[in-house]
């Protein structure tokens, strides 16, 4: 189950499931259905007998990675694993010399755009060594996290708390200012990092503050883009649609509360990025075939129409993944699975 | 369709507009026609239901909620007089405190939750994120009779339980509905915990909370 609960089902209840599944997503997205077939694929690779379930030689994703190594050092309750290293330069040698990563991101620990503007000199120094020790490519990452700007973090009033004092209008006029400000620190940092020759920059997480991160953090990377062409630039989401906490943000023309993967990455590919990272949600009170099959429908049509390669979230609370803090080996090899047969992923 | 359908009709398209100018002309075009303050007050509350499931489905967005509840606020004001003539003191509101757990500071879910439940006529005492679990108990201590508790962590979502077990163990249950919700949350683990309203979303969260209100 989507929170991790061991249930037995029968194989319709399963086909039932991914039926369901499948019809919520499409119809939750605005997206075309699966095929019988590829729904009946779907249904054999939940039901695999195999406790080891991946893809057929030649058929591999890239990876690519989020919150960098921070996950080693930092305590469980932070989603690390609590081993004693340095954050940085020992975690990137074991994700290249024993995870044989395609490439890596460098993070400050607290990670996101705000507190890592303030120690972007230390973080500077570090890339410098770092990449003298490694060969895959590191680029820096930092979810842009718009929160921090609001109170009680930030200097602007919390928008949700004005609206419900039916301060419409002031509400989004915090928005727009957070998202200004926001942009800004992202020109700042990318313009730093550019400075010591970092390969590029993960966004991760991004509109988890709502509409006017989402359209703050394109703005940032059309920046970005336009200060280094050569950039590799990463924008992963938040969650499925963007949450519309303003309500008429736009980019592009457009208005981005509301939108699915396969208008997300228009408008990533339309700023400048080159890989998108969808979102699907767990629903945790949903079987996994339920989730999966929801999953694939959604992140299929974002891989249709995107002319950038799509690497889909796959982890805990995502991509089909159950909610729980150590997600079966089993479940995750199943997901990546459908998720590159049936929605066609570049990566993951 | 009766004259009585139209102007019905009428008001609930233009509380769905989520418009304050257009909520309020039809507002008045029904009373003009003659219609008493509780049905119309019913045929908008009957619409704000709706605003909620448009909000779910990704059609509309907060704002535009807010606009719809605005909308309700004033037409309160201007039938609050006729309202209050033919009150049989029996309508019902209650107090709601609500917040994320110690521990968990995210925040957005639990602001559309209590949004959606300031929609539905609830007194929100919203505490925020990270939120000591005395806090809770000093609201329900003042007054407040539900208790809402979000976590978006697997590792925070028992500080839920260890603030049901204070409000046992201070002799507060009986005073108070307990409501759970968050991405982790599921009706299993709120029935483990001894909660007694699950929401797997907010409008989902405050239908349920009205229904206890009104049972």
């Amino acid at each position: 189950m989507g929170d991790g609960r061991r249930v037995r089902m029968t194989k319709q209840q399963i086909i039932d499931d991914i039926h369901a599944g499948m019809a919520d997503g499409a119809d939750a997205a605005r997206v075309p259905e699966l095929s019988e077939e590829e729904m009946e694929r779907i249904c054999e690779i939940v039901c695999d007998k195999n406790k080891i379930v991946s893809v057929e030689p030649g058929k591999e994703v890239v990876l690519s990675k989020d919150a960098g190594t921070t996950k080693f050092n930092m305590a469980n309750n932070g989603c690390g694993v609590g081993i004693p290293s340095t954050g940085l330069l020992d975690g990137q040698l074991i994700y290249e010399r024993c995870f044989a990563f395609d490439s890596m991101e460098f993070a400050w620990m607290d990670y996101s755009i705000k507190p890592t503007k303030a120690v972007i000199d230390f973080m500077l120094i570090n890339y410098e060594q770092m990449s003298q020790m490694t060969t895959m490519p590191l680029v820096m990452g930092a979810m842009p996290n718009m929160g921090l700007y609001f109170a009680p973090d930030g200097p602007h009033a919390n928008p949700t708390d004005l609206m419900r004092e039916f301060k419409i209008e002031e509400s989004m006029a915090a928005s727009e200012a957070a998202a200004d400000q926001l942009t800004n620190d992202i020109g700042y940092i990318c313009e730093r990092i550019g400075e010591v020759g970092c390969e590029g920059f993960d966004f991760d997480t991004t509109a988890s503050a709502g509409d006017a991160e989402f359209v703050a953090t394109l703005r940032g990377i059309e920046n970005y883009r336009k200060i280094d062409p050569e950039a590799y630039i990463e924008c992963g989401m938040s969650a499925e649609n963007v949450l519309g906490i303003h309500g008429s943000m736009e980019y592009d023309g457009k208005i981005v509360a509301g939108m699915y993967p396969h208008e997300q990455v228009k408008l990533v590919e339309k700023a400048g990025a080159n890989i998108f990272g969808p979102v699907v949600n767990t629903n945790s009170s949903r079987s996994f075939a339920w989730n999966v099959a929801r999953s694939a429908v959604i992140v299929k049509e974002c891989e249709k129409v995107s002319n950038i390669p799509v690497h889909v979230n796959l982890g805990m609370g995502v991509g089909g993944i159950p909610m729980c803090e150590l997600p079966p080996t089993d479940i995750v090899g199943r997901s990546g699975k459908i998720l590159i047969e049936i929605a066609n992923v570049d990566g993951i | 369709m009766t004259e009585y359908d139209v102007r019905a009709k009428a008001l609930k398209d233009a509380v769905i507009s989520c418009k304050v100018p257009e909520i309020l002309k039809a507002v008045e075009d029904a009373k003009a026609d003659g219609m008493e303050a509780v049905p119309i007050i019913e045929i908008m509350s009957e619409a704000m239901g709706e605003v909620g499931v448009l909000f779910e489905r990704g059609r509309i967005f907060l704002p535009h909620v807010l606009s719809a509840a605005a909308g309700m606020n004033k037409t309160m004001e201007i039938l609050g007089p006729e309202l209050k003539a033919n009150s049989t003191g029996n309508e019902k509101s209650a107090i709601v405190v609500i917040g994320t757990v110690e521990g968990d500071v995210h925040d957005i879910g639990k602001s559309i939750c209590s949004t959606m439940l300031q929609c539905g006529g609830f007194d929100i005492h919203d505490l925020g994120r990270d939120v000591p679990k005395q806090l809770f108990i000093d609201e329900i201590k003042n007054g407040a009779t539900f208790c809402g508790m979000s976590a978006l962590m697997t590792s925070t979502m028992m500080v839920m339980k260890d603030t049901i077990d204070i409000i046992v163990e201070q002799g507060l249950r009986d005073n108070v509905t307990v409501m759970v919700g968050g991405a982790p949350i599921t009706q299993v683990f709120a029935d483990k915990i001894g909660a007694d309203i699950y929401g797997e979303s907010a409008s989902e969260t405050t239908e349920k909370a009205k229904a206890i209100l009104n049972s």
